[in-house]
């Protein structure tokens, strides 16, 4: 089938923090070349940097260093991050947080004094968050967007899903994406130089998730078929408070900010008891972890509100006060038909982010020339969990080397790689296979998805639920493969959309499941209950997930302790 | 709370109409929600934009029984008249498919109106101390916080009759830029907001801080524009 051909210089995939800020290095870098930005949704309004709360992290305040911000971050990541990937995130960062302030305008809360507020965020041992409010990410993306918006030199494709990547004739390297025009329904071939992934992961795949609603791990999964090596994919991150509104609705799952358990707020069951003096002595201020873990142990134990959640209460510290103090998450429990500040809310744990990835080095190139990736699509920066504020650090730290990068790269590399056109052909035919089957109930797929996940591969794992969520996975891939979708109008026809999202889910569930069942003891976000330890530090792994013909291969490679090993410090005090 | 809510929702394009669905009444529902059953269940090929889900990214606004609102955000009791829900896609733009409009003309605007910052330093500067309770620190966070959804857009009155017209939310940023005091462009972006259909043409209908979902005034930010603008054209530095 001829499909639509064009071609770019430098093609980035996914317009959050990481994909804007590759798009403005790259044109500072070389005005001159052809940079388009493709996007699912619309520019900078779809993804998850637009959704940070917190704010992000950074040692530039007296008396914090980059040593420390950086052993915040290897002792968060139980000792599995990749040191270099970490230690070029927190040295970055300095001067990621100056450009947003001084080139792209962000305008970040101060201190009485005019310097830089810093908060304090979980697990951190310096309150060096900066931020805006409690809605960082929208200024950080705002101004992002505004930049890019008044570079005409910069192409946008919005509500643009990417497909599937396309080797080079000669197999060596990436020669480009297939794509689809969501708005016109036509597939589009988009052949580059160079080419950033830069689409986010979020696991949505979860009964009860936080990320945008247009999340679907497309990314890993066009990774995966690729060929490319995954790393840490066990590694999801949950967040104790999603908002639970019951069943079919799109507000379920999404985060109730941290900082109610900070203030005193309390976790109660549906025998309307306060259980996390069962589990852990900090009660609700424990780590997200810990309290995820307590949640889900208790949703399972049954002891549950009759919607099958638990509940936060915030009354006891004043109605008022409350209503002060989280004035968002008031309001927006209140539009939901919920009253956070005297009354109760309905909570669940819900999947948050996602620490595995495309394995690659400090300047995001990836093991296929052509091809980089920075953002939640990368890997290695956090280990085994992300501290808080750490999460827009690395996508807009990354992204700008990425955009640094492709020029330097196409300088010494010039010229598009034609694509292997039996390969292109495969992908296109794979994009049209749900118009070929019989129309069925693709949500239903979803929803059985969700709970496999949630059940089986969830918060709480062993071996046996590993194995009977990879067993699920199979014959709902099996089922997704047998029901279609109607082929009338393909223009913004959601239902296609769900269908391919549903299906780069369960690929990447899949390796999530098999990397769960690699990992023999219990680190950061993943849990084994039949291998609880953490064990030994000093000879630490972290798994490698790999899809040759057909088949995933599952290795343990050794953590290396470029820079500080397993009861070391790099600060002084701490090693006294 | 009636058992079925009876919905009317925009099919196609300019030239589209509307066509009713029956959908089952939830407690917990927002608008979002009841467009997502009509395609999850009822009509495969309704096509509408959202993506937060909570109120962040203003990707999902559409006209709710008449008046722009964040469908994810409004829960279904608070405007469902007699049970009946009436959604199109957001006035003042024109429509792509079903309920969703295309925003490319609103933050083309957003640029003419010199909605971003200029800078003054670089990377290798510190970042400026600013001293938050000076006026202008004070009057840039008032109007900050918006985030682009275009329902102030969908429901003024002078983008329906003047095509050319800025605009509330592309104006509110201008402001929170010339109060913005590391900012290099404000000459430009002063010259920018005055001419043609800019800040002048506001009536004041007050219907942009009226629907603001965040409570945000660009009426109040488009006044501070055309103080300034007429102070600089008395100065001399803007011609008329």
């Amino acid at each position: 089938m001829p499909i639509e051909r064009v071609r770019t210089d430098i093609l980035i995939l996914g317009s959050g923090g990481a994909g804007l800020f590759a798009a403005l290095h790259a044109h500072a870098a070389d005005p001159k070349l052809d940079i388009t930005v493709a996007t699912k949704g619309l520019l900078g309004k779809c993804g998850c940097t637009r959704m940070v709360q917190g704010g992000y992290n950074v040692s530039l305040h007296k008396g914090d260093s980059i040593e420390r911000h950086f052993m915040d971050t290897i002792e968060g990541g139980k000792w599995l991050p990749h040191q270099e990937l970490a230690w070029t995130l927190v040295t970055r960062a300095v001067e990621r947080v100056r450009e947003l302030e001084n080139e792209i305008g962000c305008f970040f809360d101060r201190n009485a004094d005019g310097s830089l507020h810093g908060k304090a965020f979980a697990g951190q041992t310096f309150d060096r968050t900066v931020h805006k409010g409690d809605l960082t990410g929208i200024e950080i993306i705002s101004r992002l967007m505004e930049q890019v918006w008044a570079r005409p030199g910069i192409r946008q494709l919005e509500e643009h899903r990417a497909v599937a990547m396309i080797p080079s004739k000669d197999g060596a390297s990436l020669s480009g994406l297939l794509m689809i025009d969501v708005r016109t329904g036509a597939l589009k071939f988009i052949e580059a130089q160079a080419v950033l992934l830069a689409t986010g992961g979020g696991p949505t795949m979860y009964r009860y998730h936080t990320p945008s609603g247009d999340k679907s791990m497309d990314g890993l999964a066009m990774a995966l078929r690729f060929g490319l090596p995954l790393r840490d994919m066990e590694m999801v991150q949950f967040h104790p408070t999603g908002l639970y509104g019951g069943a079919e609705t799109r507000m379920t799952g999404t985060v109730l900010e941290e900082g109610l358990r900070g203030a005193g707020g309390y976790l109660l069951n549906g025998e309307m008891r306060r259980f996390m003096g069962d589990y852990d002595p900090k009660l609700e201020r424990a780590t997200r972890d810990v309290v995820s873990r307590s949640m889900y142990a208790e949703m399972r134990a049954g002891r549950t509100t009759k919607n099958g959640g638990l509940y936060i209460a915030m009354s006891h510290l004043g109605p008022d006060k409350v209503r002060k103090m989280f004035k968002g998450m008031v309001e927006r429990c209140d539009d939901c038909g919920f009253d956070l500040a005297g009354g109760l809310v309905e909570v669940v744990p819900t999947a948050h982010y996602f620490m595995g990835g495309v394995v690659c080095g400090v300047d995001t190139a990836t093991e296929r020339p052509g091809l980089f990736v920075a953002g939640e699509d990368a890997s290695g920066m956090h280990g085994a969990n992300r501290l808080g504020g750490n999460g827009v650090a690395n996508s807009t730290v990354f992204g700008g080397i990425a955009g640094d990068t492709m020029p330097r790269w196409i300088a010494a590399n010039r010229g598009h790689r034609p694509p292997d056109e039996g390969v292109l052909d495969a992908e296109v035919a794979r994009a049209l296979v749900p118009f070929a089957a019989k129309p069925g109930d693709v949500n239903a797929l979803r929803e059985k998805l969700m709970d496999t996940m949630w059940n089986d591969v969830g918060v709480l794992r062993d071996r046996a639920g590993l194995d009977r969520g990879l067993a699920a996975l199979d014959t709902i891939e099996a089922e997704l493969l047998a029901t279609g979708v109607a082929d009338g109008n393909r223009a913004f026809n959601l239902t296609w959309h769900d269908w391919l999202n549903l299906r780069s889910l369960i690929e990447t569930s899949r390796v999530i499941t098999l990397a769960a069942i690699q990992r023999e003891n219990s680190r950061g976000a993943h849990f084994r209950e039949d291998f609880p330890e953490p064990g030994d530090l000093d000879s630490s792994t972290y798994t490698v997930a790999r899809q040759r013909g057909g088949k995933i291969e599952m290795t343990n490679e050794p953590v290396e302790f470029t820079i500080v090993r397993p009861g070391q410090s790099l600060l002084a005090d701490a090693a006294e | 709370m009636a058992d079925t809510l009876q919905v009317s929702l925009w099919r196609g394009g300019s030239d589209g109409r509307y066509v009713d669905y029956a959908v089952p009444a939830r407690e917990s529902q927002t608008v979002l929600d009841v467009v997502t059953y009509v395609q999850r269940h009822l009509d495969a090929t309704l096509s509408y934009r959202f993506a937060c889900r909570v109120g962040m990214c203003g990707s999902c606004a559409m006209q709710v029984n008449g008046r722009a609102r964040w469908t994810c955000r409004t829960h279904v009791s608070k405007v469902a008249e007699g049970g009946k829900l009436t959604v199109a896609p957001l006035e003042n733009m024109p429509v792509i498919k079903d309920l969703a409009a295309d925003m490319r003309e609103f933050f083309g605007k957003w640029q003419r109106a010199k909605g971003r910052f200029a800078p003054s330093k670089t990377r290798n500067d510190p970042v400026e101390p600013i001293d938050p309770a000076t006026p202008q620190r004070r009057a840039a966070d008032a109007a900050i916080e918006c985030i682009n959804c275009g329902v102030c857009y969908a429901s003024c009155d002078t983008v329906k009759w003047d095509k050319d017209y800025l605009g509330p939310a592309q104006l509110n940023r201008a402001w929170t830029l010339v109060n913005d005091v590391r900012d290099a462009g404000n000459r430009e972006r002063l010259v920018a907001v005055s001419e043609g259909s800019g800040c002048h043409s506001c009536h004041s209908h007050q219907s942009c801080q009226e629907f603001c979902p965040v409570g945000l005034n660009p009426t109040r930010s488009i006044a501070g524009l055309k103080r300034k603008s007429l102070a600089a054209y008395l100065k001399g530095e803007l011609k008329p």
